[in-house]
């Protein structure tokens, strides 16, 4: 029997159909697809009439200026995208892991992580994606940030940095479920956290900083990404590193993960 | 070993279980306590398996037949002893293990939930990287078999439990594997459905010699499939044999119904070296009127309930 080897292009093209048909599937539910794209519209509305009201009565945060924070909440926005579209599935691990269900997903000759994430590819993030874009260029343009290849590649690694963040830490609240009963609130309470990451980081002080830089780096999901591209001048050096930092809280994130597959010892069936 | 599809020697699997204390106090030791008990699930268990061999592996509720179907599918890792499957370790390289192996879970579908069947029968031969000839062939040989025509384009979501454990039986086999465990796949049908699933397993390992191991609670499912039953009982293994020599050490017993006065069947089981059938009957006679009387020899599903209420074998 030869062996088959499974590269990156085998991966992205069993993606790529599944989602193909994925999305066939949810545009031929047609009320459902209309009604949570008007959700997912309202929802992202009312976050921004928030930060409005906001600042109408702040103008300025810690030295931040309003474009500056509307350059920030786009900049999220966009970097909780992947997380959103591409590792929604974390939400139903806990569920299939109790019900054992999930030993469904051991049984494919590929890995398991990414077979199970690609089973849910949630449109709603594209909204999302749609209306931070929006934000991010309305902001650019008044800070009078220059657009070049070089600000433009930034901006691009910054915000993929971003998201690995963001997706590290779903990951792991996630994988939680391996081993705690009541992981629902682990994931509550991470992606609670993400409103933070709105928010210069500098508000924080003392112990919260220490502790959203590096316990939970949602510092990383905006703040120290933005920095770059906000205040070139005077780069922090933990900026600099961040895109470094993200794989590597990306790949703990996977090696938990997977660590929680193997522990697993599937007795819900 | 070439012939072999699974080879088992000497397993053993031991689960490690916190003894939990009561009440909140309880719980709160638990947090730290690091009193473990170790639990047996399977107790040196030895199997081998022929390659186009149909087996049942039957156990009551939790016997450890589960626990061995993890083990050999590569889920799980025994605590001792060695497994071979298709000449490979399975444990050790999961994912290689799986190209030759399928699994199907009777109330547990693996398909796309919304995608329709045809759909996910593409996804799958994309995933095992099937060659495009031995698909065509595949399906053509479902088409022999089965009606796949009403089920083929329709969304696994919408399917009825029947078709559905068809529909993942059928995708079990798509990649031609060497061995499919089969797990209950007829629980919860109709009976003409449960007939039309055991013909496609019956015709599938006829076709492509596949081996097959079937674990079940209905006894219809082991006359219809299987030659060799395997016997699994608090994780040892009990039997291991022809369905007929077992049937052959229970010979003497007969099962006599009998069709009483109000037309309800009344059903006993009687051993012949200890009870004469006649005396019985004349008994009986003497309560109530009979109005017919069959006399069969003992069930397999009888035979099972011997042996899991422990009459040595």
């Amino acid at each position: 029997m030869e062996k088959k080897t499974r590269g990156f292009s085998f991966y992205a093209d069993i993606y790529r159909k599944i989602l193909v048909q994925d999305l066939k599937t949810k545009m031929s539910y047609r009320a459902d697809f209309i009604i949570s794209t008007i959700g997912m519209i309202m929802v992202n509305l009312s976050g921004f009439v928030t930060f409005l009201i906001l600042f109408r009565n702040f103008p300025t945060i810690n030295g931040w200026d309003y474009y500056h924070m509307l350059f920030l909440y786009g900049f999220s926005l966009v970097a909780l995208t992947p997380v959103q579209c591409f590792f929604d599935n974390n939400w139903n691990l806990r569920f299939m892991v109790t019900s054992g269900d999930f030993i469904k997903y051991c049984f494919r000759p590929v890995n398991v992580f990414f077979y199970f994430m690609s089973e849910v590819f949630d449109v709603k993030g594209l909204g999302q994606l749609a209306f931070g874009i929006g934000t991010l260029i309305y902001a650019w343009a008044h800070i009078g940030i220059p657009v070049t290849a070089l600000t433009i590649g930034k901006l691009l690694v910054f915000l993929l940095t971003a998201s690995l963040f963001m997706i590290a830490l779903m990951n792991a609240a996630a994988a939680t479920c391996f081993w705690i009963r009541n992981s629902g609130y682990v994931m509550v309470i991470m992606f609670r956290f993400k409103d933070f990451a709105k928010y210069p980081s500098s508000i924080f002080s003392g112990i919260f900083k220490f502790l959203f830089t590096f316990i939970i780096p949602i510092a990383f999901i905006a703040y120290y990404p933005s920095l770059v591209i906000l205040d070139p001048d005077n780069v922090p050096l933990l900026s600099w590193l961040s895109p470094f930092i993200g794989i590597l809280f990306f790949w703990l994130s996977y090696k938990f993960w997977m660590l929680g597959v193997r522990k697993y010892d599937f007795t819900g069936s | 070993m070439e012939d072999q599809a699974l080879v088992m020697k000497n397993v053993c699997k031991d689960f490690k279980v916190l003894n939990r204390h009561e009440g909140l106090k309880g719980s709160i030791q638990d947090l730290f306590s690091r009193d473990y008990k170790t639990i047996s699930a399977v107790k040196d268990v030895s199997l081998e398996v022929a390659r186009g061999e149909i087996i049942g592996y039957l156990g009551p509720n939790g016997a450890g037949k589960s626990t061995t179907i993890k083990m050999m599918t590569g889920v799980l890792e025994p605590t001792s002893g060695e497994i071979l499957v298709n000449g490979k370790v399975p444990y050790k390289n999961r994912t290689e293990n799986c190209e030759n192996i399928g699994v199907v879970f009777g109330q547990r579908s693996q398909l796309w939930w919304s995608l329709p069947l045809i759909e996910s029968f593409k996804l799958l031969r994309d995933l095992y990287m099937v060659p495009q000839q031995q698909y065509e062939d595949m399906i053509e040989l479902y088409r022999s078999l089965v009606d796949i025509e009403p089920i083929i384009n329709k969304p696994v979501r919408q399917m009825s439990l029947g078709q559905r454990t068809l529909s993942d039986i059928l995708a079990a086999f798509i990649h031609n594997p060497a061995i499919v465990f089969l797990d209950e796949p007829t629980i919860g049908l109709d009976v003409s459905m449960k007939d039309k699933i055991r013909a496609l397993i019956k015709g599938l390992n006829k076709e492509k010699n596949t081996t097959v191991i079937l674990t079940t609670h209905d006894m219809g499912d082991v006359d219809a499939l299987c030659r060799r039953i395997v016997i699994i009982d608090k994780g040892m293994k009990i039997y291991d044999n022809d369905i007929e020599h077992l049937k052959g050490y229970f010979g003497s017993y007969r099962t006599l119904h009998m069709k009483l006065a109000d037309d309800t069947w009344e059903q006993m089981l009687i051993d012949e070296k200890t009870t004469d059938v006649m005396q019985v009957i004349t008994e009986k006679q003497k309560v109530t009127k009979i109005k017919d009387i069959r006399l069969e020899e003992i069930s397999t599903e009888e035979v099972i309930k011997k042996i899991y209420e422990g009459e040595a074998v």
